[in-house]
């Protein structure tokens, strides 16, 4: 039976799942280690919440295995989701209970003894910032305040690994900071492990490794930025004095490509300053650039890659493009004079 | 793992909920005091047996002492069926995620949402006991006891019932309909508020009665729940004494058992 210290905190081997003809999950395959901060990104409908709930024991797999801590989620699921907290998509608070209520419900029903349990409500609850709100009932909270009892919720048994499934969802920017700032704090005071899946890229550069799926498949695993280096590109945006610079700028070597400043192909006309911006290889590439050309610009600034720009080259398209669903594309029709949009 | 906390667990949030709930309340309370004081206390002189002077049965208990138990059953029939709604309710709102996640055994959790259902029932139909004194059936503390047992066991073979039906009901608003299209049905063909006179024989029934009430009445589980609670209040039996605890029994195994082969499939 599992050991400690060498197991994986969750291990999924090969794992697929069919809903009716779309296959959610082919063959997905992952390791996340203890006290490790996982990201799964992709866009909607990429089966991230598939895989979860394949976690959290709602859906069984077709085919493949799914281990928490060593146990086998379909075999040993009792052992399995007393290490699992869990905050879903969608709300799972009661709301006809109070916050109190809510954590107090959570404790017994993972057998958390009753000192303890006390206890830990107290302390969770001025963590989440709910500690004057504890005697509320939920649907008196804000949709914030209720995602933070969730998180707080989800660790008052002795949970090892956090699952967060789209844990920002419909929050505002400021919500969302401090959601993450708790569970830093968390993280912090717990040595917890964290699965958090999300389709907001800036979300996931502050974590330590970053799963990219799609279409139910696994496309690339690593830190941010291992992920960038290997398939993110610099960019290296500058306005000329003249448009002689263009020809050095296309013929020097680590330069890609060059497009101007509306992302269509450069073109020369006339001595007008213009702007352009070259795809590099690396920094080195820039430094170069800036010492050969250096007096004949006017700007010169170096663009780091971004996860969007990976996920851009692993899948040839935007995470947003794909995450906004039809009606969203619908709704955004008229405001662009009924031309449709890509 | 706990699993006597996670019944507790669940049990206690059935009731926190329906004590907060003030329209349940409301319900329990108005439904009673409906049945005994308008409809019992107004059919009370035209319950003697006598039709257009003609006497068909004697039943020597007054309309309301009649009513009575019916009432009881009919109150608790409501209110447990109705905090089946807890069921949809979860699962419309997340929060059967919650306990679906739970290291909690799918048969606890089903135990203390039925037990929580019973509970408040129980509670329901105490409250119409409590109209006791009013309509003359006196109480003893054996009386009180073996009542209480009855409807304990009623209570929980008809939450079980909600349930099931809950299980296979999608909104709530089909639940409403369907808890008027169920329960008045049910309650009206028990035998609840016309008797079917035990003095005549099987032959003699069916020629007071049209026979599909005669069949209806016989074959509906709640007449013989409503029949032991009249045993016990006021000592009268339409039917055999020992079909009320085995039909209530019955009713309890039966539809716990559906209800959870249904959980376990969610």
């Amino acid at each position: 039976m599992p050991e400690p210290s060498t197991t994986p905190m969750v291990s999924v081997q090969n794992v697929s799942k069919r809903f009716g003809r779309t296959l959610a999950l082919d063959g997905v395959s992952l390791e996340i280690d203890k006290g490790e901060t996982y990201a799964i990104l992709g866009p909607n409908g990429s089966g991230k919440t598939t895989l979860i709930h394949i976690l959290c024991t709602i859906h069984g797999a077709d085919s493949g295995t799914a281990r928490i801590g060593g146990y086998d989620v379909r075999t040993h699921s009792r052992q399995a989701r007393q290490r699992l907290g869990v905050v879903f998509q969608e709300p799972s608070v009661d709301t006809r209970l109070t916050v109190y209520e809510n954590l107090d419900f959570h404790g017994r029903i993972y057998g958390v003894p009753r000192r303890l349990r006390r206890q830990r409500i107290e302390e969770l609850l001025e963590l989440v910032e709910l500690a004057d709100w504890r005697d509320h009932l939920v649907r008196a909270l804000s949709k914030g305040m209720q995602r933070r009892l969730e998180i707080g919720r989800a660790l008052v048994h002795d949970a090892e690994l956090l699952v967060l499934d789209e844990p920002t969802v419909g929050l505002d920017a400021q919500s969302r900071s401090r959601m993450w700032q708790h569970l830093a704090e968390l993280k912090r005071l717990r040595n917890l492990t964290v699965l958090v899946t999300t389709h907001y890229i800036e979300e996931v550069e502050s974590t330590d490794r970053v799963c990219v799926v799609d279409r139910g498949k696994v496309l690339t695993v690593g830190t941010p930025r291992e992920l960038k280096e290997r398939h993110g590109r610099s960019k290296v945006r500058l306005t000329t004095r003249d448009a002689s610079v263009l020809r050095v700028l296309s013929s020097a070597e680590g330069v890609l490509e060059v497009r101007d400043s509306n992302d269509a192909p450069p073109w020369t006309d006339g001595d007008a300053p213009k702007e352009y911006v070259a795809h590099i290889e690396d920094g080195h590439v820039a430094e170069r650039l800036l010492a050969e050309l250096g007096s004949r610009l006017v700007t010169f600034s170096v663009e780091q890659p971004t996860l969007e720009d990976v996920f851009l080259d692993l899948t040839g398209r935007g995470l947003r493009d794909s995450a906004s669903g039809t009606r969203d594309r619908l709704a955004a029709t008229p405001r662009s004079g009924g031309e449709p949009i890509r | 793992m706990n699993v006597l906390g996670a019944i507790q667990a669940i049990w206690l949030r059935e009731v926190m909920r329906s004590v907060r709930d003030r329209g349940q309340l409301i319900g329990g309370v108005s439904r009673p005091i409906l049945w005994v004081l308008i409809l019992g206390i107004g059919l009370n002189p035209y319950f003697r047996g006598e039709i257009y002077g003609e006497v068909q049965f004697i039943v020597p208990y007054t309309y309301l002492q009649f009513i009575f138990p019916a009432v009881i059953t009919l109150n608790m029939l409501y209110t447990a069926v109705q905090s089946a709604v807890s069921v949809i309710w979860d699962r419309e709102f997340g929060f059967l995620r919650e306990i679906l996640v739970s290291p909690a055994p799918r048969w606890a959790v089903l135990l203390g949402k039925v037990l929580g259902g019973a509970t408040v029932a129980l509670f329901h139909g105490l409250l119409v006991l409590s109209l006791a004194y009013f309509v003359n059936v006196p109480l003893n503390v054996e009386r009180v006891l073996s009542g209480l047992a009855f409807m304990a066991l009623f209570a929980f073979g008809v939450t079980s019932f909600g349930i099931v039906i809950a299980n296979r009901l999608k909104t709530f608003e089909s639940f409403g309909v369907f808890s008027n299209a169920v329960i008045l049905p049910l309650y009206f063909t028990s035998a609840s508020i016309f008797p079917i006179d035990p003095a005549l024989t099987r032959a003699q029934t069916r020629v007071v009665f049209p026979e599909w009430l005669v069949t209806l009445v016989e074959w509906n589980p709640i007449t013989y729940a409503v029949d032991a609670l009249r045993g016990v209040f006021i000592n009268f039996h339409q039917f055999d004494p020992r079909m009320g605890p085995l039909v209530m029994l019955g009713m309890a195994v039966v539809f716990f058992i559906i209800a959870l082969m249904d959980f376990r499939k969610a």
